[in-house]
Parts: C-alpha cells; structure tokens; sequence
C-alpha cells in the first residue's frame, strides 16, 4: 500500500504535467486546476491502498477520464445552452482565445530580462499552443507516449484503443506537430 | 530527426514550460495535493481511529494490537476517574464521622465551650447528626 510520503511525493512530481495537460485539452487554467484536483482525489480516495509503483499509471488514466467527464458535462451542458438560447444572451465560450492563456503562461517569466530566455520562453510557449492544437487522440497518445513516457501497451490501455492505433496516433501528432513547428520557423 | 528523437526534444520543451507555472496555479496544485493526502490519510486509517485522526493524526501506531491497547487506553483513564471519585467521597464520609464523633465525644465529656449549648444552630446540628446516624 502506498504510503502518505509516497502518494505526496508522487502528486508532488506528476501534478504540473497533470495541470498542463488538462490545460491541453479543455484550454482553460480554471478547468483544467478543478480537473487536476478531481483527478487526485479520486486517487487517494478509491487508490490510497494500491502499491507505489501502480500510481503513475492509475492517475494517467483517471486523469484522462476526468478530462473526458469534463466534456461530456460541457456538451451536455451547451446542448441546454442551445436549447434556451432564445431565452436569453448568448455569453459565448468561444468568445476567450484559448490560447490566451497559454500566452499568459509563456509571458509570465517577464520578469527574466536575458534575450535567450524570453527567446526559449517563446518557443515554449508555441510548442505548447501546437500541442494544444494537435485534434484530442493524437494529442493524449503523443502526450502519453513521449511525455509520461509510457510505453504502446500502456498508452493503449489508458486510451482504450489498441496498440495499432496508438502508433497511428502519435505518428500523426508527430508529423503534424513538426509541420506546424516549422510553418512557424521552429526547428527541433 | 525520427519520431522518438522529436518526441523527446518536445519533451524537453514541455518540461521546462511545466516547470515555469506561475505562483498562483503552483499554489492551487500543492492545495489540491493538500486535499487528496487528507483524504488518503482518512481513507487509509483504521475505523477505531477515524475521530483521532480528524483532531490531528494518529494517536497510536496502524498496527494489529493497536486497537486492543486504543480501547484500553480509553478505558484507563475513566476507570482511574471512577476510582478517584469513590475515594475521595470515602474520604469525605470518614471525614464526616470523624468530626460527629469528636462533637459526640466533647458533648458526653463536657469538653465543648459552653457557648455552644446557647447556639440554636448547635443543637440543631446535634439532631441532624443523629437522624443521620
């Protein structure tokens, strides 16, 4: 069984992957802190007695439904939206740039002055708006395969697919994701 | 450049823009860990144990003993309260007794100040002492 240091120090080193991922995926940094936390709660709560070793896997792929049960709620929740909209104003959550916030996060070491570091920080930060732009299965097999470094079984078991398809998945995200890189002078 | 090379390069990437959260998303993340190891901590401990842990943490070790000596060491104290009680109002009681038996002495032995058979309030204690005996 896991103990409590273990738990902390595992939460402790996979919770900003975590975040961002989720940033990733619902493009919004309110969303994706709740996801995060549900996502952790859930572990400790329901997997607090499983071994150390299991967690990783076990919050990658809560972490992934957590993610999935946020869009489904959102769908569920714009078809009400469409079907009283006569009722009353549209708001529009397509109104906020979703990559605003990714430029926000990528601005926030303002406070660093030296050429190359603002340089890097740009660059960062529009890696991180292609990925955030990859369609969603490319984008949680990519992440899942070179992020959280698991491997094709793993991914496959995480994402529900078989192993054919994660292959198929992370060799589109690459391509597309390299395209876009270098339509943006970005060479890796 | 292949896929796994690339994959790791955007890796890099990826890691250092994690690394640059800004305080306030790094804060929320540490509070929700915060929350989820109190949770575990309530999820993983004992049923016996779940009050003590809500005051603060474990008072006793998560051990298969632990619970026979939990109960005991609850049971102690109240047993020692009990006992205290029953000696201290045997205490008082002979105390009491004493003191009769001392009026009782003075009072055949014509010891007592002679104001006191003047006192109402003596002679009222005498009868109460009696009754009572």
């Amino acid at each position: 069984m896991a103990s409590a240091e273990e738990l902390s120090t595992f939460l402790a080193s996979a919770e900003r992957r975590a975040f961002k991922q989720a940033q990733f995926a619902v493009r919004d940094a309110d969303s994706a802190l709740d996801i995060v936390q549900d996502a952790m709660l859930k572990l400790a709560e329901n997997y607090g007695d499983r071994p150390a070793g299991e967690l990783p896997l076990l919050f990658t792929r809560i972490l992934q439904n957590t993610i999935h049960d946020f869009f489904r709620r959102q769908k569920v929740r714009s078809t009400w939206i469409t079907l009283f909209s006569a009722l009353g104003g549209r708001d529009g959550e397509e109104d906020s740039d979703p990559l605003e916030t990714l430029e926000a996060l990528a601005g926030s070491d303002g406070a660093e002055s030296a050429a190359d570091k603002v340089e890097r920080s740009q660059v960062i930060g529009i890696i991180e708006e292609e990925v955030s732009r990859l369609p969603a299965r490319q984008r949680e097999a990519f992440l899942l395969r070179y992020w959280e470094e698991m491997d094709v079984a793993e991914t496959a078991a995480v994402m529900g697919c078989s192993e054919g398809s994660v292959k198929t998945h992370c060799s589109r995200a690459t391509h597309a994701l390299a395209k876009a890189l270098r339509a943006r002078g970005i060479q890796l | 450049m292949n896929e796994n090379e690339f994959g790791y390069r955007v890796r890099l990437a990826l890691n250092e823009g994690a690394e640059r959260l800004d305080y306030k998303t790094a804060y929320r993340l540490e509070q929700a860990r915060r929350k989820a190891l109190g949770l575990h901590r309530r999820a993983t401990a004992p049923a016996w144990n779940a009050v003590p842990v809500a005051a603060g943490g474990p008072a006793f070790p998560e051990e298969g003993g632990a619970s026979w000596a939990q109960r005991l060491g609850l049971a102690a104290p109240l047993l020692a309260l009990v006992i205290g009680f029953i000696g201290i109002y045997q205490w008082q009681h002979d105390q009491h007794i004493s003191q009769l038996a001392d009026i009782d002495f003075a009072v055949l032995l014509d010891e007592g100040p002679i104001d006191a058979y003047a006192d109402k309030g003596f002679g009222a204690l005498l009868q109460t002492n009696t009754e009572e005996l």
